[in-house]
C-alpha cells in the first residue's frame, strides 16, 4: 500500500548534484598529482592517472545525464530549473577542462621548462582551491534549501565569495606566467603550447567561478 | 428474526470494513506529514489518531443524521419497501468500501464522502428512478474538486510564506520563533476553538454567531498563546544549551510541538466529518430493521460512533501503519516546519470553507496544502504530474461507486428476492 503524498515528492536532484561535486573534487586531487608526475617526467604514472581522471569524468557524466533525464516537465523545484541546469553544466565543465588539460599535457613530454615549474604548480594550487570548494558549496545549498535560514544562506554566499577570490588570484598568476613565457621563450611552438596550457589550467577556475555564480543566482531572493 | 440478525451482522461487518478503509486511506494522509517530519513516531501517530478520531466521532460526529442519503435521495420514497432501502444502503456501503480499499491500495487519495454519495446515487437510480435523484446536490461535489485543493494551496502556502519571512529568514530564528510561536499557538487555538464551537459542540445547540464565537475563542486562544510562550521558553532554558539556541534543530523542535497540536486537530476533524460516512448508512440499516420503516433522519447511537471511531483507528493501525512507516523513512522533504504549515493550512481551510458553506474534502485539502507550500518554494522537489492521477481518481470516484453500487444492488436483489 502506498501513501499518495509520498508520490508527490520527487527525489531531490541535489543528492546527485552532491555526488557530481564530489567526483569533481576527486578529479582535482588527481589533476594535481598528474601534473606533478608530468613535471617529474614520470610519464607512465602520469598516463595511469590521466586514465583514472577519464574514468571519473565518464562517471560524473553519467550522474549529470541522470540528473537531466530525471527532471522532466511538471517537476517543481525549490530553485529555478533553468539555473539548476546551468549550474550542472558549469560544474561538469570543470571536469572537462581538467581532462582537456591533462590531454594537452600528454601531447608533449618535458614541455614545462624548469624555470616555470614552480609557477605552474602555484597556478594549479590556486585553481584547485575553488574547485575543492564546489562540494561544500553544494552541501551548503542543500542545507539552505532544507532550513531556509539566513545563516545557512550566508554560509553559501561566503563560499561563493571565496571561490571568486581564488579565481581572481588564479587569473593574476595566469597573466604572470603568460608574461614570463613571452619574455623568456623564443621557440614559437613552445610559446603556443605553454600559453595554451596556461589558458586550459586557468579555465578550470573560470568554470568553478561560473558554477558559483549560478549557485548565487539560485539562492537569490 | 434470523434473517434480520444475519443482515445486522453483515451490515456491521461492512460498516466496520468501510470505517477501517477510511482509516487506512484518509487518516494515513492526515497523520502522514506528522510522521514524515518525525514530529511524532508511528506508534504515537496511531494512538493519537485513534483517540482523537474516536473523540471527534463521539463529540462532534453527527448524532442525528440525515446525511446517510446525503440529501441526494429522499428515503421516504422507499418507505413502502424498507427492505429495498436496507439492501440499497448495504450495497452502497460495500461499494464505497471497495472503492476506498482499491484507492488505498494504489495510493490514491479519494474522498470517502464522494464515494458514499456516488454509491447512494447508484442505488437510488435503480430503486427510485433517475428522475427522483436530486442532481443539484452533485454540483457541490464537482465544485469541491476545485475548491478543496485551491483553498488548501492558498492557505497552506500563505502560512509557509509567513513563517519563512518572519522566522526562518530572520537574523536570529530562535528569537524570532520565541516571538512568533505564541502568535502561531494563538492562531491554532482560534481555529481549534472555532471548530469545536461550530462543529464539535453543535449538539449543545449554542447557536453562536461568528462574533460571539470569536469573543470566546480569541481570549482563550490568547491565554494559550501566552502559556505556550512561557512553556517554550522554560523548556528551551532547561534542555538546550546556549550554542544550540541558534540552531535549526531548535526551531524544528518548536514546530514539532506545534505540529502535534494540528495533528490532533486533523484527526479530530476527521472523526467528526468522515466517520459518519461509515456509521451513517450502518445506523440507517439498524434503524430500518428495528422500526420496519424508513426514516428521513436517523438517530446514530453513541456506541456506534465510538465503534466507528475505533474501527477507523484500527484501519489506520492495520493498513495505514505501513504507509506511515514508508513516509517516515522515505520522505525527508517534510520537516516539522513544512508539516505544521501543511496541517495548519488544511485545518484552517476546513474551518473557513465549512463556515462559508463551500464543500471540501480533508484529503484533497491536505494535498492542496502540500502543493501550495511547494509553489511557495518551501517544499522539496514536487512531482506535479502526480496531480493528474489524483484528479483522475477524484473524477472516477463518483462513476465507479455509482456503477458498483448498482451492480451490487442488483446482485443482492436477485439473491434475496
Amino acid at each position: 500500500m502506498r501513501w499518495v503524498l509520498s508520490s508527490l515528492f520527487f527525489k531531490s536532484p541535489f543528492e546527485n548534484l552532491q555526488k557530481h561535486a564530489d567526483k569533481v573534487k576527486e578529479c582535482a586531487v588527481l589533476f594535481k598529482k598528474a601534473a606533478e608526475l608530468h613535471m617529474q617526467e614520470n610519464y607512465k604514472e602520469f598516463e595511469a592517472i590521466t586514465d583514472e581522471v577519464a574514468k571519473l569524468e565518464s562517471e560524473a557524466d553519467a550522474i549529470k545525464r541522470n540528473i537531466r533525464n530525471h527532471l522532466p516537465r511538471g517537476i517543481l523545484m525549490p530553485v529555478d530549473k533553468f539555473q539548476f541546469f546551468l549550474y550542472i553544466r558549469e560544474q561538469d565543465k570543470v571536469m572537462d577542462e581538467i581532462e582537456e588539460t591533462l590531454f594537452w599535457l600528454s601531447f608533449k613530454e618535458g614541455s614545462i621548462i624548469e624555470e616555470l615549474k614552480e609557477d605552474f604548480l602555484h597556478l594549479i594550487d590556486l585553481v584547485i582551491k575553488p574547485v575543492n570548494l564546489l562540494s561544500p558549496l553544494v552541501n551548503g545549498a542543500r542545507i539552505y534549501f532544507k532550513t531556509h535560514f539566513d545563516d545557512d544562506r550566508n554560509k553559501v554566499k561566503a563560499i561563493c565569495r571565496d571561490i571568486r577570490q581564488w579565481e581572481r588570484e588564479a587569473d593574476f598568476v595566469e597573466k604572470e606566467i603568460k608574461q614570463k613565457v613571452f619574455k623568456g621563450i623564443s621557440d614559437a611552438f613552445l610559446v603556443f603550447y605553454l600559453i595554451r596550457l596556461t589558458e586550459y589550467i586557468g579555465s578550470i577556475a573560470d568554470h568553478a567561478e561560473n558554477a558559483s555564480d549560478m549557485m548565487r543566482a539560485m539562492i537569490a531572493r | 428474526m434470523l434473517v434480520e440478525t444475519i443482515i445486522l451482522v453483515c451490515a456491521s461487518l461492512v460498516g466496520f470494513y468501510m470505517a477501517a478503509n477510511i482509516g487506512a486511506n484518509d487518516l494515513a494522509n492526515a497523520m502522514g506529514t506528522s510522521v514524515g517530519s518525525r514530529a511524532i513516531t508511528i506508534k504515537q501517530a496511531v494512538i493519537i489518531s485513534m483517540v482523537a478520531n474516536a473523540l471527534g466521532a463521539v463529540l462532534a460526529g453527527g448524532h442525528v443524521t440525515n446525511t446517510i442519503s446525503k440529501g441526494i435521495i429522499n428515503p421516504q420514497l422507499l418507505s413502502a419497501e424498507p427492505n429495498k432501502f436496507i439492501i440499497g444502503m448495504f450495497a452502497s456501503l460495500l461499494a464505497a468500501g471497495i472503492w476506498v480499499n482499491i484507492a488505498t491500495y494504489f495510493g490514491l487519495p479519494v474522498s470517502t464522502t464522494h464515494s458514499i454519495v456516488g454509491a447512494v446515487i447508484g442505488f437510488g437510480i435503480l430503486s427510485i428512478g433517475i428522475s427522483n435523484i436530486c442532481w443539484g446536490k452533485v454540483i457541490p461535489i464537482v465544485l469541491s474538486w476545485i475548491t478543496s485543493p485551491v483553498a488548501g494551496a492558498v492557505i497552506g502556502g500563505g502560512i509557509y510564506v509567513f513563517v519563512e519571512r518572519k522566522i526562518l529568514r530572520s537574523k536570529d530564528p530562535y528569537k524570532a520563533s520565541l516571538i512568533y510561536s505564541p502568535f502561531l499557538i494563538f492562531l491554532v487555538f482560534v481555529v481549534l476553538i472555532l471548530s469545536l464551537i461550530f462543529k464539535g459542540l453543535k449538539n449543545l445547540h449554542l447557536n453562536l454567531n461568528l462574533i460571539n464565537a470569536l469573543l470566546i475563542s480569541v481570549p482563550v486562544a490568547g491565554l494559550f498563546g501566552l502559556l505556550g510562550r512561557y512553556y517554550i521558553k522554560w523548556q528551551v532554558e532547561r534542555h538546550i544549551s546556549a550554542d544550540e539556541k541558534k540552531g535549526y534543530s531548535l526551531v524544528e523542535s518548536l514546530f514539532a510541538q506545534l505540529q502535534l497540536l494540528t495533528a490532533c486537530y486533523v484527526a479530530f476533524a476527521h472523526g467528526a466529518n468522515d466517520v459518519a460516512n461509515a456509521v451513517g448508512p450502518w445506523a440507517a440499516i439498524f434503524s430500518a430493521i428495528k422500526s420496519k420503516s424508513v426514516a428521513l433522519r436517523v438517530y446514530v447511537p453513541l456506541w456506534m460512533l465510538l465503534v466507528g471511531g475505533i474501527a477507523v483507528g484500527g484501519g489506520l493501525m492495520a493498513f495505514g501503519s505501513n504507509v506511515i512507516k514508508t513516509i517516515g523513512e522515505n520522505i525527508t522533504e517534510i520537516n516539522p516546519i513544512r508539516g505544521f504549515c501543511a496541517e495548519f493550512g488544511a485545518a484552517t481551510t476546513i474551518l473557513v470553507c465549512s463556515r462559508l458553506g463551500l464543500p471540501i474534502s480533508t484529503t484533497h485539502v491536505i494535498v492542496g496544502s502540500v502543493v501550495g507550500i511547494g509553489i511557495a518554494r518551501g517544499a522539496g522537489t514536487l512531482d506535479l504530474r502526480v496531480l493528474k492521477n489524483i484528479c483522475i481518481s477524484w473524477l472516477l470516484t463518483l462513476p465507479f461507486t455509482l456503477l458498483l453500487a448498482m451492480l451490487l444492488y442488483n446482485i443482492l436483489i436477485y439473491l434475496i428476492f
